[in-house]
């Protein structure tokens, strides 16, 4: 091949060019020439700049909706449910019952990766009256304060109390001692205390529920889980069952375990047939809800997977586009003969192919990203999520595909610029 | 082996011309060229230094050759001189594998020549850059092929329009241009049909308007009639004459008799060799 020498230029004869319009409809017009091809080719780059928004969208999504309900609290939780025998129908589920043995706090954090475990239930129906007065509740000069209705009672094993991730804002929880001789003690929330207007646990204040004296042992200043004891009144768990009998159907016992990280699945597996191994099905284990710290680490690691396939795709629509520009270049090589013939320089000949395999990566690039948007939006939309959409990565997506262009369409137009006019036009 | 052509400058006595040519473009009214655009820009051909050079000569060869490189080298064009005037109808006659194509890209400036001169509009095309050479090109010659190499999927105008774009003329001029050339090749009626509704000497003729509409100083046919059945050739042969009665100069290179029996002169090559028809030389009338 003849390489040009360079030359200085001639004066008199004004060089050819290229204005940008007429590149830019020339390269349009040569996209436009097979429709049917250029869908083809646009398909590639489609499918990989789609994918990639699509996977990034749907992560991202996802990501927000597991981490704004993912807590280590609820992911080392496991209730027991006393569901009581299932298969006798009306008239059992009438009786009261508590189906839990005795020891049932014990046999659960025997178990390994139990931490804690303690049994509770609501022991009135209607809201007992409790007050710090023997006596019905009669308005005085310092009005409500030492009386109140609506509080309510729970009967709650000593292991529930520290189950729940105590706080204490005075005293003692009450233990197994209290239990086992059914001793008259409460725990009270912070709320409570404050409502009853018990300050100090130093003159062992004392509480009526309905006339039944209780002395308060132990003030619960917060709580990680079941927030409502805050509001509530706790007793010994055989206490009540000997001062009030088993829960009533509609307020039937649950226990409660604090697990370990990662051990609540096999917990909940494990817990009824430790607490009752002739009668597992009179209770019901429920889990949290997935085990989202496996599921977030393993999404994690699809994530990746992922765009390594949207970058293959990316790869395979870069071959496309360069195929067939190639492809385009050797069919038209009389036509680049012509454009010579007519005064385009090689130059000209490059900037028309390689803005059109850019042109072409551009339209791929935008119809996958609007696909993904698409499809991002749909599926956040059918499981009630919230889509989100990184507008860093969501709006340079299509350059993403000019790109792809540009790198797919440097060797065609390379080759579209060297062919020798002479022997283009002998075809 | 001598290569003019690649000598840098100043080298050559043509390249040494070039300054003096330029420095008499404009102070020189007394030369009076055809009212041609590529001749705006014309050097005196008076402070030509190379012999044989006519005053207004479109094409002049001294001693062109051309040598594929071997082994063994071949000689497809051997040292040929030759001069075609403005206005003149030439005819180059020849078998196939006689040089016709060689002459033809070196004339069309799409290949040099590896020895002697060529001089184009009275400029000398050895020393000229690429870009140079691909402007005059486009701007001084237009090119008819025999395979007519339209664009399958525009109409006639836009065909035309194709060889303004690397002109860069001004857009609002372009269609009213190309519809005139395409009324001087006679198609006034298939401006917007696309050359797959057309036939094969309609094609030429859009080919031929092409090649008119940045009003080149030649009009270079290979073979213009190959492709053609008697009658379409018969009509694009008559559009070439109407257009050279008009002062186009042609140049039609082609292996048929009869084509180049309509021609004003015609000269034959033969194996790279170039023979003036003698008889024809009587009935050549250069303008």
């Amino acid at each position: 091949m003849r390489r040009p020498v360079r030359r200085p230029r001639h004066p008199d004869v004004p060089g050819t060019r290229m204005t940008a319009r007429d590149l830019v409809a020339e390269s349009v017009a040569g996209i436009l020439q097979r429709p049917a091809r250029t869908a083809l080719t646009v398909l590639g780059t489609l499918l990989g700049v789609g994918a990639f928004v699509a996977i990034l969208g749907l992560t991202a999504t996802a990501r927000g909706q597991i981490s704004s309900d993912f807590t280590v609290l609820a992911a080392t939780q496991v209730t027991v449910k006393d569901v009581g025998a299932p298969d006798q129908g009306g008239q059992a589920a009438a009786a009261a019952r508590y189906e839990f043995p005795d020891d049932a706090d014990q046999r659960v954090e025997r178990l390994n990766g139990a931490v804690h475990a303690g049994t509770y239930w609501q022991v009135f129906k209607t809201p007992p009256d409790v007050s710090t007065r023997s006596g019905p509740a009669i308005g005085t000069a310092s009005g409500d304060t030492q009386g109140a209705e609506g509080l309510t009672v729970y009967a709650a094993s000593p292991g529930l109390l520290r189950a729940v991730g105590p706080t204490l804002g005075g005293g003692a929880l009450y233990n197994t001692f209290h239990d086992s001789r059914r001793m008259h003690v409460a725990v009270i929330g912070s709320a409570v205390a404050r409502h009853l207007g018990i300050g100090s646990l130093a003159a062992r204040p004392a509480l009526f529920i309905n006339g039944t004296p209780y002395t308060v042992v132990g003030i619960l200043q917060d709580v990680e889980r079941l927030p409502n004891l805050l509001l509530s009144v706790m007793i010994p768990e055989r206490t009540a069952r000997a001062d009030y009998g088993d829960p009533a159907p509609d307020y039937a016992a649950a226990m409660l375990i604090q697990t370990r990280v990662g051990a609540a699945q096999l917990i909940a597996r494990q817990a009824p047939l430790a607490l009752r191994p002739d009668r597992p099905d009179h209770l019901q284990a429920v889990p949290p809800p997935s085990p989202h710290a496996l599921q977030d680490s393993v999404t994690g690691s699809l994530d990746s997977l992922f765009l390594l396939l949207a970058g293959i795709t990316l790869v395979i629509g870069t071959v496309g586009i360069a195929n067939t520009t190639l492809v385009s270049v050797l069919e038209r090589t009389g036509e680049i003969g012509l454009r010579r013939s007519l005064g385009a320089r090689p130059r000209h000949i490059a900037a028309q192919f390689l803005t059109e395999s850019a042109a072409l990566g551009t339209l791929g690039g935008l119809l996958g990203t609007a696909v993904s948007i698409v499809v991002t939006l749909s599926v956040a939309l059918a499981h009630h999520w919230t889509a989100i959409l990184d507008p860093w990565t969501t709006l340079p997506a299509p350059l993403i595909g000019t790109l792809t262009g540009l790198l797919a369409g440097a060797y065609p137009a390379l080759r579209a610029a060297r062919i020798e006019p002479a022997e283009a036009l002998r075809r | 082996m001598k290569i003019p052509g690649r000598r840098r400058r100043p080298a050559g006595p043509a390249a040494e011309a070039l300054p003096a040519q330029s420095a008499d473009v404009l102070p020189d009214p007394g030369v009076e060229v055809l009212p041609d655009p590529g001749a705006d820009a014309l050097p005196d051909p008076g402070a030509d230094a190379l012999p044989g050079a006519a005053v207004d000569a479109v094409i002049e060869l001294a001693a062109a050759a051309r040598t594929y490189p071997g082994p063994p080298p071949v000689h497809a064009l051997r040292p040929t001189d030759l001069t075609v005037r403005r206005g003149e109808y030439l005819a180059v006659a020849g078998p196939s594998g006689s040089g016709k194509s060689t002459l033809l890209n070196v004339i069309g400036l799409v290949d040099r020549p590896t020895g002697g001169h060529y001089r184009l509009d009275g400029i000398d095309t050895g020393p000229l850059a690429e870009a140079d050479r691909t402007a005059l090109r486009g701007r001084r010659i237009g090119l008819v092929f025999q395979a007519f190499h339209l664009l399958p999927y525009r109409t006639a105008t836009e065909n035309v329009m194709l060889a303004q774009v690397y002109l860069a003329t001004p857009r609002d001029r372009r269609r009213t241009e190309a519809v005139d050339a395409l009324l001087a090749v006679g198609l006034g009626h298939r401006l917007d049909a696309l050359p797959s509704a057309m036939s094969g000497g309609e094609r030429q003729r859009v080919a031929i308007a092409r090649a008119l509409v940045n009003r080149p100083s030649l009009l270079l046919c290979d073979e213009p009639t190959g492709n053609l059945d008697s009658a379409s050739a018969a009509r694009v042969m008559d559009t070439l004459d109407a257009l050279n009665a008009g002062g186009i100069t042609l140049v039609v290179i082609t292996h048929d008799p009869a084509v180049a029996a309509r021609a004003h002169r015609s000269i034959t090559l033969r194996d790279g060799q170039l023979s003036e028809d003698e008889t024809k030389l009587s009935t050549g009338r250069p303008r």
